[in-house]
């Protein structure tokens, strides 16, 4: 047999897993399993002409169980997911290494369990991303769910029940697939694309919506979509660093790769748009778009509200998989490649981000927004890393995030949603809000006693920050280049992207040239440099030199405001949180709380001879009469 | 081929000389057990893959069907002898005392009734086999002598008596129509004789009489006890093994003499009920036996949804969550063996035994269906089928399996959770009970199992397939047993 | 177009921008005085002012991201006027477009608002808070209303939107074709200026002067830039998007002008709302107005 690039692929990350697997208690597993990342990122490189439009490639492995033909390819959608992940991997495990392994052993951590199930994870996402048909997809989907799961569950304790939350969510959606896997195989015969393609266009518009319903929530609850989201910052934001990073990055977007193939390939925007919700003026797809609208302004706003820095991040990371989603409904040649671009420029930030955070945490022991401040003398580096995340986050330029949301604001400028448009540009706004409250009481302010004699974090961590940076800032300056992976992505699912330059999209209802944005931009500085300095020297002074407006702030008693920061805001908008999503999944437990004690009760009762008898005598009185 | 009389006679007989010979010689009380139950384990393996062209019937006592008794041996029925012979060696009562005698006696006349069972080609026999089977649970739960096994056994005992009755009744009630219990006969007189209000009757009793044993809703209420005090190998056999013995008489009924929409449905529904009861019942349990005993009757309601699906893929799905459990609850109630008891109690007990919490968290993968794991097969095959049929009480059953799942895997993974938890409930630390070395073995024997059938689930996928398909045919059953009577009139 | 006259065209942008809004803050100050019966300042006051503050001896530095948050509030802008047309003149207009542009303007409030966080003054930092909560009260408003103008105009290329009115005369102007529109951003501009009543994290009296409460000498120097620039291109895209920027050199800075008297001489009239009372009237009444004008417009 000979072996595709693919299947060389597979081999690889499964070897990774293997050798996590066995050498994981040796020593610098971590060093070893980063460079195994490394190799399965060099063999995915050799895909790269998959990202420009290259046919697709084929697994040799196949499997007929019970009738069920399995199959497994890589196409440009595929590859680009696939990318991105193991960049995050790479990054994330590379992190890991060295110091942050050997803190969190001291701290009681199992080493071995979480490089395994770092391993385990991102090969489960590679045998989802290389899917060939639905059966296969399913069992990707499962496996990677799983997966995902023990990694969450590795540091125990308050992880363990975030993550027990998790797997039911995930479940749910799981049944959810695993039911809509059912129909369509009763309606098409077979998993195969093919076939179903074929079976969608004979569809009544009720089974279309069961459909649309079905998988829509299955993937859905991945991605945390709205009203499906309690269960993901807890558990991202819980996992050890690296871990929570990689899974911040990626892990959720795993739902949206499902959706694009399922929603968008296989039953068709068209057909999705079709289908009119009675008595409304909206049908499935604008259902689809507002649900990706309120995902992005309820978690932003519930992340506003954090004070636990990982917590706020993680609230974020639920919220802009609304923008993503928002895109590609949308499925203009605008929407549809900012949305996709978005999960790779999303990514490289949230992944900055977070390893900017537990860089800091590391170091000081500390996430809680109220027990930090100042770290931008100790911490410069980290500080200049979570700048350029946040930055990306919000979506200003120069850097990539405000490229995939420019091009999801112009789509929906174009389609004429002025309401959704509001919709991300609130979002857009709390997301400033919170990330100048993240960079605000990490890094400005006033520094702590304690922190006084703080480090920068070491360099095993420092450089994949850094390299994120900068990747964050290349795609920001040149998204010409993964504009035209997404490019190849989109085609593969029947959409097509937009004009593509180097420096941005070329579009007869306005341009972007990111190269001259951000040229002029510096230039801008550069002026703006020249009047500052050229206006003679100044003098630095302490932290605590300064204007008190009659009181005197004093060495011993800090005084950083980072409490209650936006309080004008939340005095005003603090009965809005009325928690009722959490109070439906609490009715929900409560209901099943009561009938599982009905049903016990059912057991319980002595009486069920009793029962017995009845029936009996009802079915041979049913005979006399 | 009279050999295959042997793997009844022999342990029945064993049943009754054990206690006899365990006086003369220890070493020999000890070791007839084993070597009679792993005889026929080597007899029905030989058979399996012997070149005999199943499915054959042999005649006992020199009368042909329909008129003498006959043993009905297709791939099915084999496939359950095996299981029993194999599964009674495994489950077996492994103690050298005076006391255990009467236990592995009981035990051997269970294996005896339940091969009986499995083998057996006519109504009257099963009666018979399956009353035996009922007294050597009898006699076998009220082995542990705590005051709530002897409640237990008394409520069990009062069940299964009244489910006995019925059954009879039903039978009765098919014979007084009919003239005949030879089921392959009565398959063939049941078109014009028994498809009507009456044989619907009997069809019933029958149902809810042997239904006691299958766990199936309502007439289960004694499950959750019995497993909470019965000892766990002899649970396991019975959740594992018993219950599919029952069902597979069940199956037979509604293959060869019931083939009617209304009996599929009844089971169908109660199917349904089942599941809600015990899965919901599982999900507040506090001690690990009774979540295992609710966890059991809601994966036998699965069954029972299974059982009612009308082709052959249906009873491929059957078969192949029949094994699944088999494996997977006998696995489980090994493990339970040294974790009975409060679940509370199990916070932490990863550290104390690692494999005993692998191999729960590899059971309760499987019992939920994750791919790759057999369960996940199972179960696509279920759904599948759910899907395609046009009932839509079917839909409903694909509905209930579904949620059921949820909740399933709510309760399995708190308690994988509880069991990797690395909080010591220090101020009231319970005596740490340890997972005894034979219960780990045997639950490892199983979960290896389990991992072989996961990389070979295409050749077995293939095997239940044809095996199903065997089983289905109620026209190659008549003509096995009654092969002079092509066109089948007498 | 060549390099050079490009090249050039993005020189003279920033510098006309800043001559203008030097002369814009005169007429502030002269309004002001006029309101307040006083004689005001003369011509020349903010550029002596400005050299002033920056040639100031005593220069109090509170790190480096202190003296960063400057260079980028100045050069924020700098960059943003390349992408706002003046008569004649479209620079980069066309290779950024409108919402380029809006997002461009928020890099000087970042800027401003790292280099107030490193002051480590807790009035700074209360200061930030209430800026970036007032930046979320009228930017609902100001957004409703960008985005109904260049929905109307079917693109969002400056260049374009002011060519349509210039072509269609007085009657295709953005403030008779959608005045509901122009009321509303009228009141989102005043507030996004930050001045009475809508000061509220200047607030000197609470909050001491909030961001600038660590600011001397060229730190506030290069505030003082920053309000030049922020007044010039507040009025300019208003001027740009509803009274069909300029033709001449005349009109255009006649229209910039008035536009801005407006809202300075509403402003020293009134006194200081607190920051949850701007929220309710930002998202109450030019939401609302903008809605409606937007209803008008789709």
């Amino acid at each position: 047999m000979i072996f595709s690039l693919l299947d060389e692929l597979l081999i690889f990350s499964a070897a990774t897993v293997l050798v996590a697997l066995i050498l994981g208690r040796g020593l610098a597993v971590g060093w070893m399993v980063t460079i195994l990342y490394g190799g399965q990122l060099l063999v995915l490189l050799k895909m790269a002409a998959l990202g420009y439009g290259g046919n697709p490639i084929a697994s040799e492995l196949s499997l007929s169980v019970m009738g069920q033909d399995l199959s497994w390819r890589f196409d440009a959608l595929s590859w680009f997911f696939a990318l991105i992940t193991l960049v995050a991997a790479l990054l994330t495990s590379w992190f890991s290494c060295g110091e942050w392994e050997r803190k969190f052993k001291q701290q009681g951590g199992n080493v071995w369990l979480f490089h395994l199930a770092m391993a385990l994870n991102v090969f489960t996402m590679l045998i989802l991303l290389a899917s060939g048909d639905l059966l296969s997809l399913f069992i990707g989907w499962e496996l990677v769910s799983w997966a995902g799961f023990l990694l969450m569950a590795v540091a125990g304790g308050v992880a363990t029940n975030a993550a027990i939350r998790y797997i039911t969510y995930a479940v749910v959606g799981g049944m959810s697939i695993f039911g809509g896997i059912a129909l369509v195989y009763a309606a098409a015969g077979s998993l195969q694309y093919e076939a179903i393609l074929i079976a969608v266009e004979k569809m009544s518009t009720g089974q279309l919506w069961m459909l649309v319903l079905l998988f829509g929530s299955g993937f859905g609850i991945k991605m945390g979509l709205l009203p499906f989201h309690l269960w993901q910052a807890a558990a991202y934001a819980e996992t050890p660093g690296p871990g929570s990073a990689f899974l911040g990055a990626i892990s959720s977007r795993m739902g949206l790769f499902a959706i694009l193939l399922v929603l968008v390939k296989l039953f068709g925007i068209v057909n999705i748009d079709s289908l009119k919700i009675p008595f409304t003026l909206i049908d499935a797809r604008d259902l689809l778009a507002w649900i990706a609208v309120f995902t992005i302004i309820f978690p932003t706003y519930t992340a506003l509200k954090q004070n636990d820095a990982r917590y706020l991040l993680a609230w974020h990371g639920i919220g802009q998989g609304g923008y993503m989603l928002l895109g590609l409904v949308t499925a203009n040649s605008l929407g549809a490649a900012g949305g996709l671009l978005h999960v790779l420029n999303y990514a490289a930030c949230q992944a900055a981000l977070l390893m900017a955070v537990f860089a800091v945490m590391h170091r000081t022991g500390a996430a809680d927004l109220n027990k930090l401040g100042g770290l931008v003398t100790r911490m410069p580096l980290s500080f200049l890393v979570l700048l350029t995340g946040i930055i990306g986050l919000a979506g200003l330029p120069p850097m990539n995030g405000f490229v995939s949301k420019w091009l999801v604001y112009r789509s929906l400028l174009e389609d004429g949603m002025p309401l959704l448009f509001l919709g991300t540009i609130i979002g857009t706004l709390g997301t400033i809000l919170s990330v100048y409250k993240l960079i605000h009481n990490m890094f400005l302010g006033q520094l702590r006693v304690e922190h006084e004699h703080v480090r920068e974090a070491p360099w095993s961590m420092m450089t994949p920050m850094l390299i994120l940076a900068g990747v964050i800032f290349v795609t920001g300056l040149l998204p010409g280049i993964p504009l035209t992976w997404v490019a190849a992505a989109l085609q593969t699912i029947g959409l097509t992207g937009p004009e593509i330059t180097l420096g941005g999209i070329e579009s007869s209802s306005g341009s972007l040239d990111m190269i001259w944005v951000i040229g002029v931009l510096f230039a801008g500085f550069g002026i703006g440099a020249v009047i500052f300095y050229s206006a003679g020297p100044s003098k630095r002074v302490h932290q605590l030199d300064n204007y008190a407006g009659g009181h005197f702030l004093t060495a011993d008693v800090r005084y950083q405001y980072s409490d209650n920061f936006y309080s004008g805001l939340m005095h005003l908008i603090r009965g809005w949180y009325r928690g009722s999503f959490q109070w439906l999944e609490n009715s929900i437990t409560s209901l099943v709380e009561f009938l599982s004690l009905g049903m016990q009760g059912i057991y319980r009762r002595a009486n069920s001879e009793f029962y017995l008898l009845s029936t009996a005598l009802f079915i041979i009185a049913w005979v006399v009469f | 081929m009279n050999n295959l009389v042997l793997t009844i006679a022999l342990p029945l007989l064993g049943a009754f000389l054990l206690p006899v010979l365990m006086r003369l010689s220890q070493a020999i009380g000890l070791w007839l057990g084993p070597i009679i139950l792993g005889y026929g384990c080597w007899l029905l393996g030989n058979l399996w893959f012997s070149d005999i062209s199943l499915p054959l019937s042999i005649a006992i006592g020199g009368f042909d069907a329909p008129y003498g008794i006959n043993l009905y041996l297709d791939s099915l029925a084999l496939l359950f002898a095996f299981a029993v012979q194999l599964l009674g060696l495994i489950c077996w009562p492994y103690a050298l005392n005076q006391d255990t005698a009467r236990r592995q006696a009981l035990m051997l006349l269970l294996v005896a009734s339940s091969t009986g069972l499995a083998l057996s080609g006519d109504l009257f026999n099963l009666y018979v086999f399956y009353e035996l089977a009922a007294v050597a649970t009898f006699g076998l739960v009220a082995a542990s002598t705590t005051s709530a096994a002897y409640a237990a056994t008394f409520r069990y005992l009062i069940l299964s008596g009244i489910g006995s009755v019925l059954t009879l009744l039903g039978i009765a009630l098919i014979y007084s129509h009919t003239g005949t219990l030879n089921l392959a006969h009565l398959a063939q007189l049941a078109p014009e004789l028994l498809h009507d209000r009456l044989g619907m009757t009997a069809y019933l009793l029958i149902l809810i009489g042997i239904g006691v044993k299958a766990e199936l809703f309502p007439v289960n209420a004694w499950v959750p006890e019995i497993y909470a005090t019965a000892s766990s190998r002899l649970s396991g056999f019975l959740a594992g093994l018993l219950s599919k013995l029952a069902l597979l008489i069940i199956l037979r009924l509604l293959v060869l003499i019931f083939d009617q929409p209304e009996a599929v449905q009844i089971v169908l529904v109660l199917g349904i009920l089942g599941v809600i009861s015990g899965e919901f019942a599982a999900w507040r349990a506090k001690d690990m036996r009774r979540m295992l005993g609710f966890s059991s009757i809601g994966q036998l309601g699965i069954i029972f949804i299974a059982l009612s699906l009308p082709d052959e893929r249906g009873l491929l799905a059957l078969l192949a969550l029949s094994l699944h459990h088999l494996v997977i609850k006998t696995g489980l109630f090994m493990l339970a063996d040294g974790w009975g008891g409060s679940l509370e109690r199990l916070t932490g007990a990863a550290k104390r035994s690692p494999v005993g919490a692998a191999l729960f968290t590899l059971f309760a993968l499987s019992l939920v269906g994750v791919p790759p794991l057999p369960g996940f097969w199972a179960k696509f095959t279920l759904i599948t089928e759910l899907a395609a049929q046009s009932e839509p009480l079917y839909l409903i059953g694909l509905l209930v399996f579904l949620l059921a799942t949820v909740i399933e895997t709510s309760y399995l993974f708190r308690i994988v959770a509880k069991l990797y938890s690395s909080a010591e409930t220090t101020t009231n630390q319970p005596e740490h009970q340890n997972m005894p070395g034979l219960s780990l073995a045997t639950a490892s024997l199983f979960a290896i199992t389990l991992l072989a059938a996961t990389v070979l689930i295409a050749p077995i996928g293939d095997g239940l397939q044809a095996v199903a398909a065997e089983a289905k045919n109620a026209e190659l059953y008549i003509q096995t047993v009654i092969p002079a009577t092509p066109g089948g009139q007498l | 177009m060549a390099p050079i006259e490009l090249l050039i065209e993005l020189t003279l942008m920033p510098l006309i921008a800043f001559i203008v809004g030097m002369m814009m803050v005169l007429m502030m100050r002269r309004i002001a005085a006029k309101i307040q019966r006083r004689i005001g300042p003369p011509f020349f006051q903010p550029l002596y002012d400005i050299v002033k503050l920056h040639g100031k001896r005593t220069q109090v530095s509170h790190g480096l991201i202190h003296d960063i948050g400057i260079v980028m509030a100045m050069g924020g802008y700098i960059a943003a006027e390349t992408l706002l047309p003046v008569p004649g003149m479209n620079g980069i207009a066309e290779k950024g477009g409108l919402i380029t542009l809006l997002y461009l303007m928020m890099i000087p409030s970042l800027g401003l608002a790292l280099g107030v966080g490193q002051c480590a003054n807790p009035n700074g930092s209360i200061g930030i808070a209430r800026a970036l909560t007032a930046m979320l009260a009228y930017d609902i408003p100001l957004v409703i209303v960008i985005f109904g103008v260049a929905y109307a105009a079917g693109t969002t290329n400056l260049v374009e939107i002011i060519a349509t009115q210039q072509a269609g005369g007085f009657a295709t102007w953005g403030v008779v074709e959608m005045p509901l529109l122009a009321i509303a951003g009228l009141i989102a501009m005043h507030a996004s200026l930050g001045k009475q009543p809508f000061e509220i994290y200047i607030a000197p009296a609470e909050i001491a002067t909030g961001p600038m409460v660590e600011m001397s000498g060229k730190y506030l120097g290069g505030l003082f830039v920053m309000q030049c620039f922020q007044l010039y291109t507040t009025s300019v895209l208003y001027v740009s998007l509803f009274l069909g920027g300029g033709t001449t050199w005349f009109d255009f800075l006649i229209k910039s002008f008035l536009v801005l008297a407006i809202p300075v001489s509403i402003a020293y009239l009134f006194p200081r709302y607190r920051t949850e009372d701007l929220l309710r009237l930002m998202w109450k009444w030019p939401v609302m107005l903008g809605l409606i004008g937007l209803a008008f417009v789709m």
